[in-house]
């Protein structure tokens, strides 16, 4: 069978149902929707993997990083003010660990710069943060001028281990309310600001995702429809079986359909991992660690002002509630009931509070050996207040830079090794989405490139018999 | 033409997919309902026609700006500040509503929007009362409702002999005619009736019991939570908040120095 014979038979077939002229004007109608629909799925995968980009970038390269920033600059706030209540608190003894405590006071300095610089480069054009972040920056000068002259006065006083004289301490107060009451709640609250947006980008991000996956599956449908049409159309009114360039034509685009589709479905669970896994934990762990070391500061001065050793007993058990609570009207009660649960049920889960929250999906053996090491801590600070209470300052001052500090020492590196882990699935999670977005993105143009070819080179042929 | 059911069928999808936020967010109501204090001067007092005053009503009415929204108070006695917020009655309490992890298994707090501590009043010649620990063998005023005294003598151990009142109004007359030697509760409570009395009465700033004043919202409207936290931080950064402060308890005792945006509670 010639082709000059098959379009003559054509013709008069077409000559029945259709008017000759409308043979052409049908092939180029299925093909114009054909190229509709890809490029459709073209804009869809186009803007769906953009928007997962933006959301990628966001969460792993700005918000993410300002957690780890403004997490560390609330830690070495903290600890400076820690150490300087300690240096206070040991007066004229301890010679080496007072040396130790202000090398220590030096470097969280340094440390409170440096991330205070970071978190100030990663706010941007935010005026929220950046009003808070300047105010941070004041009042660091002002603390540390403080904190000077408390040292000063102490050095002069020479007292024994225990409360300093009243000068002393009232510049000290100046100084912690300023750190405790001013300069913590703001970087604590920049922290939970990218919070915030972490947990707004994701789900957006997530829901565009979702929709984007319609979408695609939508367009890719109506794409792979309108190839198999025109295939059966020109089958039909020209008597191939096939057309080949049809044909590869459709298996590339039902291959880039797939493809999209569990790509982005898989940037969703990616996204999913990297805030529940990652991000989430992190949070809990830095808020965990702030806090933590903020009632260690508190142990420190409890036995330094006794004016006010309530308020910062009270602070304290305020603050270990929030970290993992049980149910206690006064710290000895707080005490013996986390003991209590523990002894009932070693790797206990879902204790309300950050704490609890960090551990909800770890392994047994690690909850168990973090909640062991956080009753420890709570056992040396039972010691340190029968102390305190009992008026034997200078046994007590000895418990807190002994037994209490290595307890302490020992929950935080659990602390701080858990953060570690979670920040790693983190960023492994934010790599793969964005190298599995970078591979899609690489091949879209050359997969929709080759299909329009290919359409045109099945269907100009056929076109070119009406010429 | 064959696309178009498909085009109609994926545009109803996608509007479906992107549908607005959770229902029961406070975040684009055209009116929130807050739930005021109606018997403390200074936080939240019903003045005689009916209306609502005090700093609680005052930041209530900023943050509801904030939201873009109308406001209208209800009055919230101590005892039903969950229950208006668990029953629909409130979208908001801001009522002296401190957070504690108890109250947050049933509701959740935006803020806190001011720190407060536990203080002591006494009369302006009363001497020996400089801490908690001073009332030990003295006697205080014990509210119905209010768990202040109880936290002396359980959670501080400390002696002190509690005298029963119905409300503040009965404690000020006992405390003025020497029937109790101190009142003790929030600081700002204290300031408050410290301002209407006028004389005679005194702070001791004695600052213990920290108590963290949040915005009570329905638990899982985190959205809103989240909104309430950026209002309160304009509420600091503008200025405001010291201004509000100085309004209702300027001259009171009350340590009013520095005033700083407190360390928020976060809204997960």
């Amino acid at each position: 069978m010639t082709i000059t014979s098959a379009v003559v038979r054509a013709r008069t077939r077409a000559g029945k149902t259709w008017p000759g002229s409308t043979v052409p004007r049908r092939i180029r109608l299925i093909s114009g929707i054909t190229v509709i629909a890809l490029a459709l799925l073209f804009v869809t995968l186009a803007g769906t993997t953009q928007i997962a980009r933006t959301g990628l970038r966001v969460i792993g390269h700005d918000a993410g990083p300002q957690v780890v920033a403004t997490a560390g600059l609330y830690f070495a706030l903290s600890d400076m003010d820690g150490q300087i209540a300690l240096v206070l608190l040991m007066g004229k003894a301890h010679g080496q660990r007072r040396a130790e405590a202000l090398q220590q006071y030096e470097r969280r300095r340094n440390e409170a710069g440096r991330t205070l610089m970071q978190a100030s480069a990663l706010a941007g054009n935010d005026p929220r943060k950046r009003r808070t972040i300047q105010a941070v920056f004041d009042g660091l000068g002002r603390y540390e001028r403080l904190a000077g002259q408390a040292l000063l006065l102490d050095e002069q006083a020479r007292h024994a281990p225990g409360p300093p004289p009243r000068q002393v301490l009232d510049t000290y107060r100046e100084a912690t309310d300023l750190m405790r009451e001013e300069l913590l709640p703001q970087a604590y609250n920049l922290t939970l600001e990218s919070g915030t947006i972490v947990r707004r980008v994701h789900d957006e991000t997530r829901s565009s995702l979702s929709a984007g996956r319609l979408v695609v599956v939508g367009a890719g449908v109506l794409a792979l429809g309108c190839l198999v049409w025109l295939q059966v159309f020109l089958a039909r009114r020209f008597r191939r079986v096939i057309a080949p360039a049809l044909l590869v034509a459709s298996a590339i685009a039902a291959m880039y359909v797939y493809t999209g589709f569990t790509v982005l479905d898989r940037e969703a669970g990616t996204l999913l991992t990297a805030k529940r896994d990652g991000f989430d934990s992190v949070l809990s762990l830095a808020r965990a660690r702030a806090i933590s070391n903020g009632m260690h500061g508190d142990q420190t001065r409890y036995l330094l002002d006794p004016q006010r050793a309530d308020t910062y007993e009270h602070t304290y058990l305020d603050a270990a509630q929030s970290v993992l609570y049980v149910e206690a009207g006064n710290v000895k009660t707080y005490h013996d009931q986390v003991s209590a649960a523990l002894d009932v049920s070693p790797r206990r889960q879902g204790f309300p509070g950050f704490l609890g929250a960090a551990l909800a999906k770890q392994d047994g053996e690690l909850v168990s050996v973090t909640l062991t090491d956080y009753d420890g801590f709570q056992r040396a600070d039972a010691d340190l207040r029968l102390l305190g209470t009992g008026g034997r300052r200078a046994e007590a001052v000895a418990v807190r830079l002994g037994p209490l500090s290595e307890k302490f020492d020992a929950y935080d590196a659990k602390l701080l090794d858990l953060s570690e882990r979670h920040r790693a699935v983190f960023e492994r999670a934010v790599t793969d989405g964005e190298d599995a977005l970078a591979d899609l993105w690489f091949l879209l143009p050359a997969a929709m490139v080759s299909i329009a070819v290919l359409v045109v080179a099945g269907i100009l042929p056929r076109l070119g018999e009406y010429r | 033409m064959r696309a178009l059911p498909v085009a109609i069928a994926l545009a109803v999808l996608l509007v479906g997919a992107c549908g607005g936020s959770a229902p029961d967010s406070i975040v684009g109501k055209k009116t929130v309902v807050v739930g005021v204090r109606p018997d403390l001067p200074g936080l939240g007092l019903r003045r005689p026609d009916g209306s609502f005053e005090g700093f609680d009503v005052d930041v209530a009415t900023y943050l509801a700006g904030r939201l873009g929204a109308g406001v209208k108070f209800v009055a919230v006695l101590a005892a039903d500040r969950e229950a208006v917020l668990l029953d629909g009655r409130a979208d908001l309490v801001l009522a002296t509503f401190s957070i504690t992890q108890e109250r947050k298994k049933r509701i959740s707090f935006a803020g806190p929007y001011h720190v407060s501590y536990q203080d002591i009043m006494v009369r302006s010649d009363q001497k020996g009362i400089g801490n908690v620990r001073d009332l030990a063998g003295r006697a205080i005023c014990a509210v119905e409702g209010s768990n202040a005294a109880e936290r002396v003598v359980e959670e501080r151990g400390v002696a002190a002999r509690l005298v029963p009142a119905k409300d503040y109004d009965q404690c000020l007359t006992l405390l003025k005619e020497g029937a109790v030697d101190a009142i003790t509760t929030n600081d700002v409570i204290l300031a408050g009736l410290a301002k209407r009395e006028k004389a005679g009465l005194r702070l001791v700033n004695a600052r213990f019991n920290e108590q963290r004043t949040g915005v009570g919202i329905r638990k899982g409207d985190v959205e809103g939570c989240e909104v309430l936290n950026r209002a309160i931080t304009d509420l600091y950064q503008d200025g405001t908040a010291a201004k509000l402060m100085t309004k209702w308890f300027g001259g009171t005792g009350l340590d009013l120095t520095s005033v700083h945006v407190p360390r928020f509670e976060g809204c997960e």
